[in-house]
C-alpha cells in the first residue's frame, strides 16, 4: 500500500508543475457548469429517469398498489397483452386498430385541410391576420373545455343534429347523438382531432409558403411555366418536408394523446373508441385492487417502443431529404 | 370573383373554427329552463346568473386562483431551471455537457402515459401526490425538452463577443448571465412562457389522477366534477368552459406574436 501511496504522490507531484492555471481555471468552470445544470438535472433524474425505470421494472411484475412486495413475472404481462389474456388481448387489439385508424386518419386530414387552408390565407392580404388568429383559437383552447362544448353541441338534440334537420340533412342526424352512435363515434372523434391540429399545421404551412422567394416564381412564370408546373416545380419541393413534419407530429401526438377520448366517450360505445393510452390509463388508475399495475406499465412500455419506432423513422425521412 | 371565393373559403373554415365557442357563449348565457328547450343559438333570455352563479357559488373563482398558482409557478420554474440550463449548455464548457444535453432532448420522445403511473406513486412515497407541487414538479419537467433546446439555442446565438468583454472586465458566469445574457434572451423567454402557460392551464389528466382534496382543484378538474354530477347541465358546464378558456385566448391574443414564432421554431428543432 505504501508504494501505491508513494507513487501517486510522486505522479502528482510530477504533474504538478506542469499543471497551468489555465486547466485549474477550466476545473472551475465546469463546476460552474455543473452549479447551472444541477437543478434541471436533479429534476431529471426524479421525475424523469426514475419514472421510466420503475415503470420498466413493473412492467414484468404484478402489484395491485398496496401489497408490500411485487410478485415477478418475467414477460407475462407483455405476453397477456400481445396474445395470451383471452379477455385482454382481443380488447389491446381492437384499441390498437383505432389507434392506428386516428393516426393515419388524422394525420392525412390535417394536411388535406391545412395545406389549401395555408394556400388560401397566404393569397390574401386583407384580413389575414384576424384570420389567422381565429383559426388558431382550436389550438391554444384544446382541453377539457372545449370538448364539453364539443359535447354539448353533438348531443342527440344539440345544434349538430338540429342543422342537420333544418337543412333536410335529417337523414344523417344521429338520434342517439354521434358519440353515442357506434357507426360515428370514432369518426367523430377524428373529425375532432383533426379540427384541433389543423392550426400548428397552418401555421408552418404559411412559414414554408413565406419563405419561397416571389422572385423565383416570377422569373418561373417569365420563362413560360404555367401555374401547375410552377406549383409542381418550385412550391411542392419545398412544401415535402413541412408535409413530412405535420404527418410525424400527427402520428406522434394521436398515438400517445388519449385525453380526448378520456373526456368524451371514455372508450365508449361498448369498445368503438377505445385506444392504446386510455386501455394503460385504465389499467392504472381504474382496477381498484386487481393487481393490473405491471400490464399497465407493460401498455406503457408497448407505447413508448411505437414512440421510438416512429422517431427513427422520422430520422430516416429527415436524413433522406438533405 | 377571384379575390371573393379565396376569401369566402377562409371565412367559412373561420366559421368551424370557431363554432363550438359560439355554442359555448350562448350555453353560458341561458338559464336552466332555456337550455333544455335545446336547439337556437341566440338566447331568448339571456342572463348573467349562469356565469356569476358558477363563479361565486360553485367557486369557480377559487379554482380560478389554483389554476393562476399551478400555472404560474411552473411557468417561474421553467424560465429558471431551463435558462440556466440552457446557459451552461451553451457558454460553459464542462465534460459531458452533449451526453447531458441529449439525454434532455431524448426526453421529447417519452409518452406520458409511460411515467403517468410511476409518477403518481413516486409523488405518494415523497408525500406530494394530490398537491400543486406535485402537479408543478413533473409539469417543469415535462418542458424541458423544448425549453433546453429553444434557449440552448437563443444563448448560442448571442454574439460572444459580449461573453469575452464582460469577462475581461472581471465579471462572474453567474453576473453575465444574469446580467447580459438573460437581458437578451427576453424574445425566447417570453416564447417558452406562453407555450409552457397554455397546456400547463389545460392539463388534465396528471391532475385527475392527483387531486382529491376540492379546495386543489384547478379549473379542468372543476370543470370535471361539475359535468359528472347528478344532473349536469350544460348551462353550468359552458359557463365553466368560458371561465377556463377566456384567460388563454386573451393570453394568446396579447402574446400572438411570440407564440407564432415559437411554434414554428419548436416544431422545426
Amino acid at each position: 500500500m505504501a508504494v501505491t501511496t508513494d507513487s501517486s504522490v510522486a505522479a502528482r507531484l510530477v504533474r504538478e508543475p506542469r499543471r497551468t492555471t489555465r486547466s485549474r481555471q477550466r476545473g472551475r468552470r465546469a463546476l460552474v457548469g455543473y452549479a447551472f445544470i444541477a437543478p434541471a438535472v436533479v429534476l431529471f433524474l426524479v421525475m424523469g429517469l426514475y419514472t421510466l425505470v420503475y415503470s420498466f421494472g413493473l412492467s414484468f411484475a404484478k402489484w395491485n398498489g398496496f401489497s408490500p412486495s411485487w410478485d415477478w413475472v418475467g414477460l407475462d404481462n407483455y405476453r397477456d397483452l400481445l396474445y395470451a389474456d383471452p379477455r385482454l388481448a382481443p380488447e389491446i387489439r381492437g384499441a390498437a386498430l383505432n389507434t392506428g385508424i386516428a393516426m393515419v386518419a388524422v394525420s392525412f386530414g390535417t394536411v388535406l385541410i391545412a395545406l389549401p387552408l395555408a394556400t388560401l390565407l397566404n393569397s390574401i392580404t386583407r384580413l389575414r391576420g384576424t384570420l389567422r388568429s381565429i383559426f388558431f383559437l382550436p389550438y391554444v383552447t384544446a382541453g377539457i373545455a372545449v370538448y364539453y362544448a364539443w359535447r354539448y353541441v353533438l348531443e342527440p338534440d344539440g345544434a349538430v343534429n338540429l342543422a342537420l334537420r333544418a337543412v333536410g340533412l335529417g337523414s344523417l342526424a344521429r338520434p342517439q347523438g354521434f358519440l353515442a352512435d357506434p357507426d360515428t363515434a370514432l369518426a367523430t372523434l377524428i373529425v375532432i382531432m383533426i379540427w384541433g391540429s389543423v392550426p400548428v399545421a397552418m401555421l408552418l404551412y404559411l412559414a414554408g409558403l413565406q419563405a419561397i422567394d416571389p422572385a423565383v416564381i416570377e422569373a418561373a412564370a417569365l420563362d413560360g411555366a404555367g401555374a401547375v408546373r410552377r406549383l409542381r416545380h418550385i412550391t411542392w419541393p419545398l412544401l415535402v418536408p413541412i408535409t413530412v413534419a405535420i404527418v410525424l407530429l400527427g402520428l406522434r401526438d394521436t398515438m400517445q394523446g388519449f385525453q380526448i377520448f378520456l373526456i368524451m366517450t371514455n372508450g365508449g360505445p361498448a369498445g368503438h373508441t377505445d385506444v392504446l393510452g386510455l386501455k394503460a390509463y385504465q389499467q392504472a388508475f381504474f382496477q381498484s385492487l386487481s393487481p393490473t399495475l405491471g400490464v399497465a406499465s407493460a401498455l406503457g412500455w408497448l407505447i413508448f417502443l411505437a414512440a421510438l419506432l416512429l422517431a427513427v423513422v422520422n430520422a430516416r425521412l429527415l436524413r433522406g431529404q438533405r | 370573383m377571384r379575390r371573393i371565393v379565396p376569401l369566402l373559403a377562409l371565412i367559412v373554415y373561420a366559421a368551424v373554427s370557431l363554432y363550438p365557442f359560439v355554442w359555448m357563449v350562448s350555453g353560458a348565457f341561458k338559464d336552466r329552463l332555456e337550455i333544455l328547450e335545446g336547439g337556437h343559438l341566440i338566447p331568448r333570455r339571456p342572463t348573467l346568473d349562469t356565469l356569476a352563479d358558477t363563479w361565486s357559488r360553485l367557486h369557480f373563482f377559487d379554482y380560478f386562483l389554483n389554476s393562476l398558482q399551478v400555472t404560474g409557478l411552473t411557468v417561474l420554474g421553467v424560465l429558471v431551471v431551463y435558462s440556466l440550463a440552457g446557459y451552461a449548455f451553451a457558454m460553459i464548457e464542462f465534460p459531458g455537457r452533449r451526453v447531458v444535453f441529449w439525454f434532455f432532448v431524448a426526453l421529447l420522445f417519452v409518452p406520458s402515459i409511460t411515467v403517468l403511473l410511476p409518477l403518481t406513486i413516486l409523488e405518494n412515497k415523497l408525500g406530494i401526490l394530490g398537491t400543486h407541487a406535485g402537479l408543478i414538479l413533473p409539469f417543469v419537467n415535462g418542458t424541458a425538452p423544448l425549453a433546453v433546446l429553444m434557449l440552448t439555442n437563443a444563448f448560442r446565438a448571442i454574439p460572444l463577443d459580449l461573453h469575452d468583454a464582460a469577462t475581461a472586465d472581471g465579471a462572474g458566469e453567474w453576473r453575465i448571465f444574469w446580467r447580459v445574457y438573460l437581458p437578451l434572451a427576453r424574445p425566447t423567454l417570453i416564447t417558452i412562457g406562453v407555450l409552457t402557460a397554455v397546456p400547463t392551464w389545460n392539463e388534465y389528466v396528471l391532475t385527475r389522477v392527483s387531486l382529491n382534496d376540492e379546495s386543489r382543484y384547478t379549473l379542468p378538474l372543476a370543470l370535471e366534477r361539475l359535468a359528472s354530477g347528478t344532473v349536469p347541465s350544460y348551462n353550468e358546464i359552458m359557463a365553466g368552459s368560458l371561465i377556463l378558456v377566456v384567460p388563454v385566448i386573451v393570453l394568446f391574443l396579447a402574446l400572438q406574436r411570440y407564440f407564432v414564432n415559437g411554434l414554428s421554431g419548436a416544431v422545426k428543432n
